[in-house]
């Protein structure tokens, strides 16, 4: 399961499962002291981790860089999702 | 360090040139590795890996002068107090990672959500390595480093990486 910030780079390389945010290097969760944003990225991380069915897969999380606000996650949703 | 990449569009513009230069990393016959979790989330054991030059202040540093970068890895107990840590690499703009290392290294996010038993455990050492490997380095990489350390994945039960590139 991997944080992507150069999606062209983890398609050429076959990430098994991976999400992608359209931040700058360096910044895979996100900003520094931003611990609910932070958190949702891990979050999104592990629900594909849970969910994806097929290989490859690379899910743009469409999180804008310092324009979103966040909350915390539902990890409830994590729950009780058998492979 | 480079303040040039924290832009994002360049950032991407980087990517998919290192993108051509990296077909070399994928299987022969263009199939990417899957495997599904055997257990709930709430069961499995979880480890981070990074390329982001994390190593322990105790540890060598990354090896900065080879313009190939460093394909040797640095082994982070999971008890490591934070402040324990540090980033060598020059690649990136990690002032950001250095003030708050859950930016890069989510090693508090994930020790709190074993407590909260979202995960059910993470391995007793976590990885850090060093992006832009190029060359001779990748080669080490990919023949010694990386099997290296998914033995010892295997050897501990690990079933899922986190994985966090800079």
């Amino acid at each position: 399961m991997s944080v992507s910030l150069a999606r062209d780079l983890t398609e050429a390389v076959g990430a098994p499962r991976a999400v992608f945010v359209k931040w700058p290097l360096g910044h895979p969760l996100g900003e520094p002291h931003a611990p609910l944003q932070q958190r949702t990225v891990i979050f999104r991380a592990l629900l594909l981790l849970v969910t994806a069915s097929q290989p490859g897969v690379i899910e743009d999380l469409g999180l804008r860089w310092r324009r979103e606000v966040y909350t915390e996650p539902d990890w409830s949703k994590l729950e009780g999702i058998e492979p | 360090m480079n303040r040039f990449y924290a832009i994002p569009s360049v950032a991407q513009l980087w990517a998919s040139r290192a993108a051509q230069r990296s077909a070399t990393l994928v299987a022969e016959d263009g199939s990417i590795p899957f495997t599904r979790l055997s257990k709930p989330l709430s069961a499995a054991r979880g480890v981070l890996i990074t390329t982001g030059g994390v190593h322990l202040k105790t540890q060598p540093p990354f090896d900065m002068e080879n313009r190939d970068g460093d394909a040797s890895y640095r082994e982070i107990p999971d008890n490591v107090a934070l402040d324990e840590i540090t980033i060598t690499h020059k690649y990136y703009d990690h002032r950001d990672a250095d003030a708050d290392l859950n930016v890069i290294f989510p090693l508090a996010h994930f020790h709190e959500l074993v407590r909260q038993g979202v995960v059910g455990s993470l391995a007793s050492r976590h990885f850090g390595f060093m992006g832009h490997i190029e060359g001779e380095q990748l080669a080490a990489l990919m023949q010694r480093s990386a099997p290296e350390v998914a033995a010892k994945l295997r050897a501990e039960g690990v079933d899922f990486a986190f994985l966090t590139p800079a």
